[in-house]
């Protein structure tokens, strides 16, 4: 990789979404977070009305039929869908942050970046799922549990990509020129080092959603995450697979937006993977 | 390789005796005196103060602690609130169960990735490697829950092959057994082969570039004999440490696994103990799926240092 072909690092994730596997998974997340956001325009009944009957097939508009207590399953879905995106929305940013600041304190000084490192091995010593369950223990399942267990469940692969990016780019000839130059630390680091240390975080923003969601849904579908009358695409799993030989909607509706979000997501940080390591 | 494997152990010892602590302070920090969770809201003062006393509640918390984690390692438990019985015997009980879905999904884990990375590190035939680029990424998205619902709706409902849920131990009856086993494993392995095999994929690309495999070409290797014994061989140790990796997540996996199958394995387990707050055996399977990953994490170090020298001269 050479000076010349670098750009600055904004224009090159813009470029990534523009590929075909970048624009597709752009579009799919754009759509279902459009849903998201409507959900009380496409749905104005909220997620909680009962209709007429309980577990009725498919029609218009109630797509996905109806569940045990006669709610309509899609409206149901895509409010499921909104505390997902908001969950994961909230939580993956707020974990490459904490995780970055962890990284860059293990930069600054190697001592505390060690005990760092032991830290967050203990973390990553913890299965996601074992990880959750702890979680939920200590602060009662829910929103909130669900919330630090995403944070906690990233911050290893966060902290550890933040402080390897800085370990590299530190090393590199173009931080060496502008040291000689006279060019002060800490403009280095901020205009320097950490535009460039930060691609691999950024790539791990997508995947850590992705990651997010999946953590959502199990635990949900355990009934350790979301709880009803809430839904979330998890929930709606949990409650679905007791009707899943009458309704098979009720557990194949909430599972295809769940795929078709992280599959967006995927092919979004594989997108931008690509950028960064060309 | 014993001098790698002991420069290993006091790492392996920190993690443990790190998550031990969590695992003890698990309860304690939740809200609330826990011998009043345990006892239940109505219960009367006496009954919480007999739970006081069994859990040594009343004693300072290092001594409690220390009470705990020898009772941990001399095999003494304690007894479940919610059933009364040992949670060793509990554990035993349950731990066949996820042995056997454990196991088999690791082998078919193992195979298909590798058979994967292998399928798409060919660069002979680009509509196998795209092929094999789609599927994988395909599973990628999918966890494995999502795998045995599909699985359940196509198999076991829509056209009733294999039984949706249940299960009978494989010692039992093997062929009914295997039949039990078959979705879980494959919904549990799945997932967790893409991941692998794009990792052999991309190392065996890598691994073509090198110079060693010039020579061999040069040397008149014929492209199969090239492939098995310079990049294949080689790619194996990206392989190892992947299996690895993947196999700390799928004894995750195995928990939803479990419940969407509708398996008495340790996964169940241990969400039941969860939500009736039988803090005793959470504690011991929260230690146990920790010391599980941590051995498992050494294993695939000592693999890969008996594959790939550099590890292993690097390390004594």
């Amino acid at each position: 990789m050479t000076a010349l072909t670098t750009d600055r690092p904004r224009s090159r994730y813009l470029a990534a979404l523009r590929t075909p596997r970048g624009l597709t998974g752009t579009a799919l997340v754009g759509i279902l977070c459009l849903a998201a956001l409507f959900a009380p325009v496409l749905a104005p009944q909220g997620y909680d009305a009962q209709g007429s009957g309980s577990l009725q097939p498919g029609a218009w508009p109630a797509l996905f039929g109806t569940d045990e207590l006669g709610r309509d399953i899609l409206a149901r879905a895509l409010y499921g869908l909104r505390t997902d995106l908001a969950l994961v929305g909230l939580a993956v940013p707020v974990s490459a942050v904490v995780g970055t600041l962890l990284g860059l304190a293990g930069f600054l000084h190697r001592g505390l970046g060690t005990f760092l490192q032991r830290c967050l091995d203990v973390v990553l010593g913890f299965p996601s799922l074992i990880l959750g369950i702890s979680i939920a223990l200590v602060l009662g399942a829910g929103w909130w549990a669900l919330f630090v267990a995403i944070v906690v469940y990233g911050l290893p692969a966060f902290g550890r990509l933040a402080r390897a990016g800085l370990l590299t780019q530190a090393q590199r000839e173009y931080v060496h020129a502008a040291q000689v130059m006279g060019v002060p630390r800490t403009t280095i680091m901020v205009r320097h080092i950490l535009p460039h240390a930060l691609d691999p975080v950024i790539v791990q923003v997508a995947v850590g959603m992705v990651g997010g969601i999946f953590l959502e849904s199990s635990l949900s579908i355990v009934g350790l995450g979301i709880q009803p009358p809430e839904p979330s695409l998890g929930a709606l799993l949990n409650t679905g697979m007791r009707y899943m030989t009458t309704q098979h909607l009720y557990v194949l509706g909430p599972a295809l937006l769940l795929l078709l979000l992280a599959w967006g997501l995927t092919l979004i940080s594989d997108a931008l993977n690509e950028a960064v390591h060309r | 390789m014993l001098t790698f494997l002991l420069r290993r152990l006091p790492s392996l010892a920190g993690v443990l005796l790190a998550s031990s602590v969590i695992a003890f302070a698990l309860p304690r920090l939740a809200p609330g005196d826990p011998a009043v969770t345990i006892a239940g809201p109505d219960a009367p003062p006496e009954a919480v103060a007999a739970v006081r006393d069994a859990l040594g509640l009343d004693q300072s918390l290092p001594s409690q602690y220390l009470n705990w984690l020898g009772g941990v390692l001399t095999g003494d438990l304690g007894a479940s609130f919610t059933t009364g019985r040992p949670v060793a015997e509990l554990l035993a009980d349950r731990a066949a169960s996820t042995v056997e879905l454990a196991v088999v999904a690791a082998l078919l884990m193992s195979l298909l990735g590798i058979g994967l990375g292998v399928l798409g590190g060919n660069r002979r035939s680009p509509a196998v490697r795209a092929a094999v680029d789609g599927v994988s990424s395909a599973l990628l998205a999918a966890p494995p829950f999502l795998t045995g619902l599909l699985l359940v709706l196509a198999l076991g409902i829509a056209f009733p092959v294999l039984p949706a849920g249940g299960e009978v131990s494989l010692l039992d009856d093997p062929v009914i057994g295997i039949q039990y086993l078959i979705m879980p494993a494959v919904a549990l392995a799945l997932p967790q082969a893409a991941a692998i095999g794009r990792l052999v994929q991309t190392e065996m690309r890598r691994n073509r570039g090198e110079e060693f495999v010039d020579l061999a070409t040069a040397k008149g290797l014929s492209p199969a004999q090239v492939t098995r014994r310079h990049v294949l061989r080689t790619s194996l140790g990206t392989g190892a440490v992947a299996i690895g990796l993947r196999l700390g997540e799928l004894l995750a996996g195995a928990i939803v696994v479990e419940a969407v199958f509708a398996r008495n394995g340790l996964g169940t387990l241990a969400v039941t103990s969860m939500a009736s707050r039988d803090y005793l055996v959470v504690q011991v399977l929260v230690l146990l799926a920790v010391a599980v990953a941590a051995v498992i994490q050494i294993l695939t170090e000592l693999v890969l240092a008996w594959l790939d020298p550099r590890v292993r001269l690097g390390a004594s």
